[in-house]
């Protein structure tokens, strides 16, 4: 980059909300870097198994164990060699954590971040979300409310398309709906079942970031239900960095975008109370330097941004300039995840599934929702879907062959996403004995789950099993697996907004209390978690935050 | 001089490796690590290392197709199932996988020629299937794991191969469309996911 280059702000990170802050920015005027450690991905060209089957991906698509071990030990199962490509060498860049408090942490390593690979599940939060910490004397307050966040939230779903159904429900808003994938004849039935069985519950159609409907001006095409979603999506079906917001910023002519670039930390000025630049390592030629900025958004997922602001400091101390007040990489959460159920849904045995939806139904949250009385707070929604898989055959020859024609029943599964609390006292922070490649010291990783969350995954086994027993579902099991935090892949919290500077790292307008021309506008900034998938209110409080950095910028404030 | 230059020039990973090669069997181990570290995560795309002997590989080609046999559409030689069980052993399988495949092919072997006088891979289709049934029905001391598992590996090489994905099943590569409610009668297959 030439010394004349002059950027008015500097974007960390590529992912879901990078892409959103650059988009943003450059939208509203602004020259923007936007940097990402990973290597670069342009739209449809570089999905090397976008369309392909199973037969033209190596290794028919099954990750070598041995290999999954070895270099992607955190993604415990997520990563196939389709998708390897997307993700990140554990191996090559390690984190730490003591033995028993294990985090697995899933990395992408490309431009676009998660938001190539992610499942694209999308809700918004509801009024009760971002007002359960007040109410419960938990974590600290939000300093917004759902009004505040609400028109940011219709912005985000009208530019990027949501499908899902209209529900009517106060605990789970309807987004700007396209029109949903149906359900299919089962999921109707079990529908039907349930809600006559359970009073108040509901089984409705999944919220997906993939269209039902083109989008022409955004040279987007409705999904073909072809569900490999996480190969890439050369018809932009589906929303990602690569086919939503980054056409948008790079039309503005406004926007430079480096790959293979890591962001180690930020340079700042205690006097004036500034981020002053950014230091970044080439990571192909190892050299660095410190690009300087008007603004910085921070957007470089939950735990990188963690890592880069735990990593600011005063030479010669280990103490960050973003750690005045002791909040920062404290109260770090995950959804719990590791509770499934299933069972079969008698009957409609000559009907099929033709085509692939890329998502299922949902149950929303219907723990204390009214009363608070069960011994936890908050609550947990389920996601699952019907299907019929090949008849298994016993025995071998062409008898088995041609008894694999016929379909076994239909078959019913969900598992479940439920809130964490925000516990201070789980945290991340520098292990300055250990340094990764680029001299920054490991990010440590101190965070279990506590007596709410496993009373939480205990009540989510029972009553999903009880759900589907009562709808009338034969042979329904459950099981409950350890849930190691991380592998819910909803890693939140470490830099929380707050109205209190004394305990909280952002405003409500995402902005650091010691630095206003910082924004972290990535999973860092939340106080809480809700139970729903959280990547939509990423976005808009990423579009919310832009626009109020915009305002300050005219107004001369930073 | 041209001989610094040409070391300099092939790198410290083919240097180590010409250095460790002379060591022969006693190198010391993280000398042999080091060599064997592979920066990038490797996915072998190309022909499996070879885990068979000739007559392994035939045996596990000839079983392969009473499992999964040519019918109305190809069976698994055709799909190229029997190289698809060498690569999964030859990559993925750990040594008491391998086992597992190993000995029963040796017990079928075995008592193919006690029964029948010849190496099971020269028995008859009858035969064979008559083997298989024993090992499946867990009467072939040595080869109680074995069915299951060579099973497993025939379906899903069958499966997943051109073959079982396009010909034997219904592949759909851009359905388009979203049908929860289709017909089986329409199709009578199953469409490949
Ligand atoms: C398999 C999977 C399924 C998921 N399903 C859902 C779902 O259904 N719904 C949902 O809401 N969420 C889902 N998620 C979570 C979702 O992907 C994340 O919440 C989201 O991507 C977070 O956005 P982000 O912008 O904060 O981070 P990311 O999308 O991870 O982007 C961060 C970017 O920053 C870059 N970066 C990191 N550190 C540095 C550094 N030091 N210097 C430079 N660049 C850096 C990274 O390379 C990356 O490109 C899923 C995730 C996975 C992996
Ligand atoms: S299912 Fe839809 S969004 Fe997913 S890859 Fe296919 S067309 Fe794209």
């Amino acid at each position: 980059m030439a010394a004349t280059d002059r950027f008015d702000a500097i974007v960390i990170g590529s992912g879901i909300s990078g892409g959103w802050a650059a988009k943003e920015l450059t939208e509203k005027g602004l020259r923007v870097l936007m940097v990402d450690r990973g290597r670069m991905v342009e739209h449809g060209e570089d999905y090397p198994f976008d369309g392909k089957p199973a037969y033209e991906i190596p290794a028919r698509d099954k990750m070598p164990a041995a290999l999954a071990k070895r270099d992607y030990f955190a993604l415990n199962g997520w990563v196939s060699p389709s998708t390897q490509p997307f993700f990140i060498n554990d191996r090559l860049n390690p984190y730490d954590y003591d033995a028993p408090n294990k985090f697995n942490w899933v990395r992408p390593s490309v431009v676009g971040g998660k938001s190539l690979t992610w499942g694209r599940w999308s809700f918004r939060w509801a009024p009760t979300d971002y007002e359960a910490n007040k109410r419960e004397g938990v974590g600290v307050d939000w300093p917004i409310r759902y009004d505040d966040v609400a028109p940011w939230y219709s912005y985000v779903e009208k530019y990027i398309g949501v499908s899902g159904g209209k529900e009517n429900l106060d605990y789970l808003p309807d987004s700007e709906f396209m029109p949903p994938f149906p359900m299919n004849v089962a999921e109707k039935w079990l529908k039907g079942r349930l809600e006559g069985e359970f009073p108040g519950r509901k089984l409705i159609n999944a919220r997906l970031s993939n269209i039902t409907e083109d989008k022409p001006e955004q040279n987007r095409t409705r999904c073909q239900k072809r569900s490999q979603c996480s190969h890439g999506c050369s018809f932009g079906a589906y929303f990602s960095t690569q086919a939503v917001t980054l056409p948008a910023a790079r039309a503005t002519g406004r926007l430079t975008l480096r790959s293979d670039t890591w962001v180690t930390n930020l340079e700042y000025d205690p006097a004036k109370k500034r981020v002053t630049g950014v230091r970044m390592v080439d990571a192909k030629t190892g050299r660095a330097e410190v690009v300087q900025a008007r603004m910085v958004f921070l957007c470089a997922s939950a735990m990188s941004s963690l890592h880069i602001l735990l990593n600011s400091r005063p030479k010669d101390s280990e103490r960050s300039w973003f750690h005045s007040n002791g909040a920062l990489g404290s109260a770090v959460m995950d959804h719990i995840f590791r509770v499934g159920v299933q069972g079969e849904i008698p009957g409609m045995t000559e009907l099929i599934e033709y085509g692939r939806r890329p998502g299922g139904v949902y149950v929303p949250r219907f723990r204390n929702l009214k009363t608070e009385e069960l011994p936890f707070k908050r609550g947990y929604g389920y996601q699952g879907q019907a299907f019929r898989q090949p008849a298994m055959v016993d025995g071998f020859g062409a008898d088995m062959k041609h008894g694999m024609r016929e379909y076994g029943p239909w078959k019913f599964s969900m598992g479940a996403f439920g809130e964490c609390l925000p516990y201070d006292d789980n945290r991340v922070m520098l292990n300055f004995n250990k340094q990764d490649r680029f001299g920054t010291p490991l990010l440590r990783f101190d965070v279990t789950f506590r007596d709410n969350e496993i009373k939480m995954m205990d009540d989510a086994l029972e009553q999903g099993q009880l759900m589907l027993r009562r709808a009338g579902l034969v042979n329904v099991t459950g099981g409950r697996g350890k849930h190691v935090p991380g592998e819910a892949i909803h890693e939140m919290g470490g830099a929380r907004m707050g109205r209190d500077p004394n305990t909280s790292v952002l405003n409500g307008w995402n902005q650091a209390h010691d630095a206003p021309n910082l924004f972290v506008t990535d999973g860092a900034q939340m106080a809480s978690v809700s139970c729903v998938n959280p990547s939509l209110t990423f976005m808009a409080m990423t579009a919310r935050a832009a626009d109020h950095a915009i305002k300050q910028m005219k107004a001369g404030v930073i | 001089m041209s001989r610094a230059r040409g070391v300099a020039m092939i790198g410290r990973r083919e240097t180590l490796a010409a250095m460790v090669a002379a060591f022969g069997a006693s190198a010391f181990a993280p000398l042999a690590r080091a060599v064997a570290y592979k920066p990038d995560p490797v996915i072998n795309t190309g022909p499996p290392a070879p885990v068979f002997t000739a007559a392994q590989r035939a045996l596990v080609a000839a079983l392969s197709e009473r499992v999964m046999p040519t019918t109305d559409t190809p069976g698994a030689i055709t799909a190229g199932v029997p190289a698809y069980i060498e690569h999964m052993l030859g990559d993925w399988a750990i040594d008491d996988e391998r086992a597992t495949i190993f000995g029963g092919l040796a017990a079928i072997d075995a008592r193919s020629m006690a029964d029948y006088r010849v190496p099971a891979v020269k028995a008859t289709a009858a035969q064979q299937d008559a083997l298989l049934t024993l090992a499946m029905n867990d009467k072939l001391p040595g080869a109680t794991e074995f069915f299951p598992a060579f099973k497993q590996l025939v379906i899903t090489g069958y499966f997943t191969s051109e073959v079982g994905i396009t010909q034997e099943r219904e592949y759909l590569p851009v359905p388009g469309e979203y049908d929860g409610a289709y017909p089986y009668a329409k199709v009578k297959r199953i469409f490949s996911a």
